[in-house]
């Protein structure tokens, strides 16, 4: 019987259409992203999908991610295939005669519940088959695949598709037999959504990364969590384990599948009224037939006034609105939507915004998007699902006929309904708004930015929500299939910003929803965007006024659903009315549309994506040849600039001098400006002739009618300008803005080829017809150490500039203030440097605050500090001060002083994050820092950036390394070094380590999405995760090993044969030869290994225990250590241990109020062998035992390095 | 006012042909649609309901194209569907407030009184705040029928409004159809005979599409006299009958069964001449023209 009720089930939904539909969808997709992963679309689509480089498009990997990743799709089809079985009986009245047959439940339950369960896993293997056929299509890319293996198809489909859907599968089936109510269907997607971003949230933090991958029933987090610190080899070679939190993940679903379909099981009953009441031991009373009272009554018709007229009609949209609104608010999905949508809210705002995990003060801005960033999810749910509510709601009760045949215009009724969805979304934005306001209270944080926050939810946020319910309304009203447009919404969510751009739709004028981008920042306000974004607002509300129209012509009424009626029915529903809107939308469409053509093609230059990567690749083809070719470098920089932040506008004169340099006779001079400048003169002082004038690519050549002899100087003049005008298609342009403008040193010209804009992926070079590139020159290049990293025109140079802004705000570039002074309601600032300093300046304008101090040296040297800053912003003014003293002081000791008498820092806005060093200036965006709130316990991440850039003034701006591999490692990696002695010497080495784990963390993780190859530290090649990351970890190791005495001796020394110098400059392998020169030779090999090669550590025990004798402990450990040598795929080969490591011996101990570990013996070992086993004595009764406790080797897996006894 | 239908015809798209080429005027009164399941009644009624395109044909309803001025008839229009549902979460008075609001009844207080009255005549009034959902069969048809009196609409059509209702109920709603249906038109649609001798003036009879008569019930009963007979046999004999008779309708009765006959003559000495009833009007018809098909 069982087996017939299947077979029942299973003949139903083939029966059904909409089973093929899923399934030829879900083909698609899987064919779509199988596609795109292949290299259909083009090499940067692929590689961001797959990783690129070396990762294969069918990599055991990639194969399980594309398909785990989609789990949106698996919800939906899942509970629209395994919620209504059952339920279908109920609502068709079937479920009488199935319950009369002589069957038992298990036969009717299982029957149902398998059937369905089965076809669902067909439909969702379509996904895997999509894929598939994608591999075979002729337009990928077939050096991207590796062998076939259909083992790594079905792999993910069972561990992760069959998982995930059993247990949505369970839920939902259970839930809605026994309650007989569609509502649970929804309300366990929500609960199952939430699971998924609460779980997404929490893996952001290291220690929480375990619980995450439990929490998330889709198993993706698990997933993630497995197979964070997989290398290009890995992904292409392994496939994802079944072990782990991956099978613990599906073992904790399947067993609550398990319980939930047997708790089902039991109380389902196979009787005619059913439903909850029924299962709560409430009973349905009977109603009394009321045939005894039947009265003859008189009948008296009331004359009444009907009002049908047009005001009527809009009076009754409102009321009908707030009738429809309010039945949503009432109803029991949206409450659960709401509430588990504010949890998860209250969830992130506490943890997101955290650097280092140091949280922030909540700034509005910050409330704000955090608020609509999270939240927008569950806003988007509530819109989609219930946009097919309202316009299924009169036939899901069946009452349409009676409605349909009521006066009432097809305007009014699904106007009522829109606006309804329209009165949600605005009171959804003032809950987002109240619970800003309360999280702003409760921190402590009293601000409140009341217009901000009504401009940006009301007025900007709103937008899309309405959008988005107009396209809701019209997919359900044409699709007239309420499952299936929940389907297409999914679909029409995603496209704008994944299919569109990838079949060269890529102009935001066809990408629905989409817009020129508002960002907010404390110092700028909205600055420029505005205009723009409200340009494409308008634009797409024309469009969603004519879905309007259309959404009304189409409104579904009256009894015949076909399309030639629904036709029929839409030409007669397009009224004199409907004609006008159409054509007033349709004004406005292509009014704002023009105007916004105007703007990104017209007034500003649009250029694709690929036309981009084509001028690339031109200037590379055409003028790669002059990168070596003898010039002139510059040797004086002298600017007069006029910025003018209001109109978004800069004009600059500038003499350079150049030098020749070289032992030729120069008779040309390249130079490469800034091809969106408008150049308005360009001259020398001698007599030249301009030769080549390629504008598009920037690129001039100037012949000399008399050769420029070695050793000689010629004077370059020019007089540039930029204005920003309207807004461009890719709007972000934060140099210029009305408050906080920050140009440098790339908007003046540059002398020769400059290789900065080459293309990287080696795959698009190919499609552009380019061979391979190495990312830097080899570290022993002899050629390319006479540049320095940063600027191939010029060693050192002498630097002046004025520069004008608008009177109320500070102007300031690198150097010192000579004068300041008005000028036609102009402010002006004439600064000059009096040392040498790199070709590599800044120019900031804002209005400032500035806090000023100052420090000094032991020999009594002066150092003016200051900090400009935006109003509002002090917090943490006092710590970055506090971190320049105490970096000058440490600096100035170890490494030799600063070349400076003057150190600045100057907020500016945060468009960008990041803090950079130019000589005595350091731009420091006001997202890193200026608003965090540090706790005692935090990571002080101000006074840790404060202290990286303070010590590129040595690390970078004296020393400086030849264009070759490793001379990041001299830059950033020894400014890392440097601000964690300084954070040593002030916080203490608890937060070192705490910083120390998030790098090594931070190093596992990014490793993975090398594209090239990773690289050893000192051959690192512009890669941060190696110069940052692993550079701090290895440094502290180092610094371990050798001890900060005698490295810092090192370092001195170093610094001081180096600095300042002119070329051939300095490397990577020089500073080693210096840390050789203090290194014993015992540790040589460790050193050598830790800096030149990738190794990797596994450190654990085999066993640990101890024994008690005359009241001291003897300690033995056995230890389980291994050591790879790792290539720079991520291949791993394991290499003979012989280095020191730390071994230590923990108690623990109720101190300070606080159970804390206490150090009864840390001392680093010699370790040769992998089992080597260790007796230690100690005084009192250990608690655990630790091999590299403290993560200064590279260990990917960093818990088991302590064990307890 | 008169609504007046000329060879309406529509054909659904998996090929059933619901109307054939009807035709019927309609005047004030009531106007019974007879006719088996599946006849075409109920296409007819939504297709006058607005609710349904015609593929040729039309409707006028005096100078109002029924198929074309949507808007204008619904203005006017109270409906009955054969199915429908409610709101179980609502009360009686509140989906029929609501239904008011929706037919312009603009004022609070108006509508209140109109929804009391109508609770009232429906009978309903002791149950108006309870919840839909619990409403038994008999008392859902009648909030569907209060409904569709709601408003004072000029053009009422409802769709087998007596199924479901205990004989007493159906008594009470024939009532109250009978005193408001001098003024307006009631088009009413049932398979049930009584309801239309007992109510209607004019009636059409309408069978697979087609309509095989149209008339007053008497006079269509008049047309028959003396061609009804009517015998009582055993079960058994029942096969031979129909070979040898033109039997129109058998019926049970204390074990035996009672059979009528059409004929123009006494078919046979134990045959005795009854009055004819709406139902041997009915049968006849029906039965007179599938003999027509089979025989075509």
């Amino acid at each position: 019987m069982l087996g017939s009720i299947f077979l029942f089930e299973i003949r139903y939904r083939f029966r059904r259409p909409v089973t093929y539909v899923y399934f030829v969808l879900l083909v698609l997709i899987g064919l779509l992203y199988g596609s795109a992963m292949g290299g259909a679309f083009n090499a940067e689509i692929a590689g961001i999908l797959t990783g690129g480089g070396k990762n294969l498009a069918n990599s055991p990997y990639n194969l399980h991610f594309i398909m785990s990743f989609l789990w949106i799709f698996y919800v939906f089809l899942v509970a629209a295939i395994m919620g209504v079985p059952v339920y279908r009986d109920f609502e068709h009245g079937t479920h009488a005669l199935f319950f009369t047959k002589p069957i038992s439940k298990l036969d009717y339950l299982g029957g149902r519940f398998l059937g369905s369960f089965f076809v669902a896993l067909i439909i969702l293997s379509g996904l895997a088959i999509g894929t598939l056929i994608s591999s075979w299509m002729p337009y990928v890319d077939q050096e991207k695949y590796g062998p076939f293996n259909l083992y790594h198809y079905i792999k993910p489909y069972l561990i992760s598709i069959v998982p995930f859907s059993f247990f949505c599968g369970s839920i939902f089936f259970a839930t809605v037999s026994i309650s007989r109510n569609q509502i649970f269907i929804y309300l366990n997607a929500i609960i199952i959504i939430i699971l998924l971003f609460l779980a997404q949230t929490l893996f952001n933090e290291i220690d929480n990364k375990t619980i995450a991958s439990l929490l998330d029933p889709s198993g993706n987090t698990a997933f993630t969590h497995e197979t964070e610190y997989w290398t290009v080899f890995d992904r292409n070679s392994r496939t994802v384990p079944f072990t782990g939190t991956i099978l613990i993940n599906i073992l904790i679903y399947f067993s609550i599948s398990v319980t939930v379909l047997l708790l089902a099981y039991r109380q389902f009953s196979m009787s005619h009224i059913g439903g909850l009441s029924n299962v709560r031991g409430f009973r349905i009373t009977p109603s009394k037939t009321i045939v005894s009272t039947v009265t003859f009554r008189t009948i008296t018709t009331l004359s009444v006034f009907r009002d049908l007229s047009l005001r009527n009609h809009i009076r009754m949209l409102f009321s009908l609105a707030r009738k429809e609104a309010w039945s949503i608010i009432s109803s029991i999905v949206f409450i659960v939507i709401v509430i588990f949508g504010l949890f998860l809210l209250i969830v992130t705002l506490s943890k997101q915004g955290r650097i280092f995990g140091t949280p922030t003060f909540p700034v509005t801005y910050q409330m704000l998007e955090i608020l609509t960033g999270n939240f927008e999810i569950f806003i988007l749910i509530i819109i989609g699902l219930y946009a097919g509510e309202l316009v299924w709601k009169e036939r899901r009760f069946n009452v349409h006929l009676m409605l349909d045949a009521m006066p009432v215009p097809n305007w009014l009724a699904y106007g009522s309904k829109l606006m309804a969805m329209f009165i949600i979304i605005f009171l959804l934005m003032g809950l987002i708004m109240l619970v800003g306001l309360i999280t702003q209270s409760v921190q402590g944080y009293f601000r409140y930015e009341l217009w901000l926050y009504i401009r940006t939810l009301f007025g900007y946020r709103v937008i899309d929500f309405l959008l988005f319910a107009i396209i809701a309304f019209l997919v359900q009203i044409v699709v007239n299939n309420k499952f299936l447009g929940y389907f297409l919404m999914i679909i029409l969510f995603l496209a704008p910003n994944t299919l569109l751009p990838w079949i060269g739709l890529e102009h935001k004028l066809f990408r629905f929803g989409s817009d020129v981008g508002l960002y907010y920042s404390d110092m700028n306000g909205y600055g420029h965007f505005p205009l723009g974004f409200i340009s494409f607002k308008l634009y797409w509300s024309a469009l969603g006024l004519l879905m309007i129209v259309a959404s009304k012509s189409f409104w579904m009424r009256g009894a015949e659903m076909e399309w030639v009626n629904r036709m029929k029915k839409a030409s007669q529903n397009f009224s004199k009315n409907s004609f006008i809107l159409f054509c007033v939308a349709l004004t406005l469409l292509l009014g704002s549309g023009g105007f916004i053509y105007y703007n990104t093609n017209i007034l500003n230059e649009y250029t694709t994506g690929e036309e981009l990567r084509r001028l690339q690749a031109d200037y590379e083809k055409k003028y790669k040849k002059y990168e070596y070719a003898p010039k002139p470098k510059i040797t004086a920089v002298n600017l007069n600039i006029e910025l003018y932040p209001e109109k978004r506008s800069f004009s600059a004169q500038g003499t350079f001098i150049l030098k020749n340099k070289t032992s030729l006779e120069l008779d040309s001079i390249h130079l490469d400006i800034n091809n969106t400048l408008d150049i308005k003169n360009v001259s020398f002082n001698k007599s030249f002739e301009l030769l080549v004038s390629d504008e598009p690519l920037g690129y001039y050549i100037y012949k000399l009618n008399e050769p420029l002899l070695p050793s000689d100087s010629i004077e370059l003049t020019f007089e540039v300008s930029l204005e920003k005008k309207g807004f461009s298609h890719d709007n972000f342009e934060t140099a210029l803005v009305y408050n906080g403008t920050f140009l440098n040193s790339f908007y003046f010209p540059k002398i020769g080829y400059q290789p900065y804009g080459e293309l990287i992926d080696d795959d698009v070079r190919k499609e552009e017809n380019l061979g391979p590139k190495l990312r830097m020159a080899p570290i022993n290049d002899t050629i390319a150490v006479k540049n320095n990293f940063l600027t191939n025109d010029a060693d050192w140079i002498d630097f002046e500039a004025i520069v004008g802004t608008s009177q109320d705000q500070i102007a300031i570039v690198p150097g010192y203030l000579q004068k300041e002074w008005r000028e036609n309601d102009r402010r002006y600032f004439h600064y000059k440097m009096d040392s040498k300093m790199l070709n590599f300046y800044n120019v900031i304008s804002a209005k400032f605050e500035v806090l000023r101090d100052e420090w000094k040296s032991d020999d009594g040297r002066k150092v003016n500090l200051e900090i400009y800053y935006h109003k509002g912003h002090e917090y943490n003014l006092e710590r970055m001060m506090d971190a320049m003293k105490k970096s000058l002081t440490y600096f100035n000791d170890y490494f030799g002083p600063y070349q400076h008498h003057q150190l600045r820092i100057l907020e500016f806005p945060r468009y960008a994050s990041f803090a950079q060093s130019f000589a005595n200036t350091v731009p420091f965006s006001e997202g890193i820092g200026f608003i965090a709130n540090v706790d005692e316990e935090d990571i002080d991440y101000p006074f840790y950036v404060t202290a990286h850039e303070v010590a590129h003034q040595w690390w970078g701006h004296q020393v400086i390394g030849g264009n070759v591999q490793g001379s990041h490692f001299l830059s950033e990696t020894m400014s890392q070094y440097a601000a964690m002695m300084v954070m040593v010497n002030e916080f203490g080495e608890d937060q070192i380590k705490k910083y120390l784990r998030h790098e090594m963390n931070e190093y596992l993780t990014k490793r993975s999405g090398e594209r090239k190859m990773e690289m050893p530290v000192l051959l690192s090649e512009n890669q941060s995760y190696i110069h940052y990351n692993k550079g701090s970890v290895l440094m502290y190791a180092l610094k371990d090993y050798i001890g900060e005495e005698r490295l810092n001796k090192a370092l001195k020394g170093y610094i001081e044969s180096v600095r300042f110098q002119e070329p051939p400059y300095t490397t990577a392998n020089e500073w080693l030869r210096y840390i050789d020169q203090v290194t014993p030779d015992s540790l040589k090999e460790t050193v050598h290994n830790l800096l030149g090669s990738i190794v990797i550590y596994e450190n654990k025990f085999a066993d640990v225990s101890f024994e008690e004798r005359d009241n001291r402990f003897l300690v033995k450990l056995k230890l389980d250590a291994k050591k790879y040598q790792v290539d720079g795929f991520g291949e791993e080969h394991e290499i003979p241990l012989n280095d020191y490591i730390d071994i230590g011996i923990f108690s623990r101990k109720k101190m300070d109020g606080k159970w804390q570990d206490s150090v009864l013996y840390f001392k680093k070992h010699k370790i040769v062998s992998s089992n080597q086993e260790i007796e230690i004595w100690v005084e009192e009764e250990p608690d655990k035992a630790g091999i590299d406790p403290y993560y200064k080797l590279i260990d990917k897996k960093s818990e088991d390095n302590t064990k307890s006894f | 006012m008169k609504l007046i239908i000329e060879r309406l015809s529509k054909t659904y798209p998996n090929g059933t042909q619901a109307l054939k080429n009807v035709s019927l005027e309609i005047s004030t009164g009531m106007f019974g649609l007879l006719g088996p399941n599946g006849a075409g009644k109920s296409s007819l009624m939504r297709t006058i309901a607005t609710l349904q395109e015609a593929d040729s044909g039309s409707i006028m309803l005096d100078d109002m194209n029924v198929l074309k001025e949507k808007k204008r008839v619904r203005e006017i229009l109270g409906y009955l569907p054969q199915e429908f549902g409610v709101y179980p979460k609502m009360t009686a008075v509140e989906m029929l407030d609501h239904f008011a609001l929706l037919k312009g009844i603009s004022k609070k207080n108006q509508r209140r009184e109109l929804v009391d009255n109508i609770l009232n005549q429906t009978n309903l009034y002791n149950v108006r705040h309870k919840k839909l959902g619990k409403f038994s069969g008999g008392m859902k048809q009648r909030f569907g029928i209060a409904q569709a009196l709601l408003g004072d609409p000029k053009l009422i059509i409802v769709d087998e409004p007596t199924a479901g209702l205990d004989p007493a109920e159906r008594n009470r709603f024939h009532n109250l159809l009978s005193e408001i249906g001098e003024h307006i038109i009631i088009i009413l649609s049932t398979h049930i005979v009584e309801d239309v001798s007992d109510l209607c003036q004019e009636m059409a009879i309408i069978h697979r599409g087609e309509v095989l008569l149209k008339g007053n019930p008497l006079e269509s009963m008049h047309g028959i006299e003396g061609k009804i007979w009517k015998t009582v046999i055993d079960k058994q004999e029942l096969p031979e009958f129909y070979k040898k008779y033109n039997v129109i309708s058998t019926r049970l009765f204390g074990g035996k069964v009672i059979v009528k006959v059409y004929d123009e003559e006494e078919p046979d000495e134990f045959f005795d001449n009854v009055l004819p009833e709406l139902e041997d009007v009915y049968f006849s018809t029906v039965k007179k023209h599938d003999k027509l098909l089979s025989a075509i």
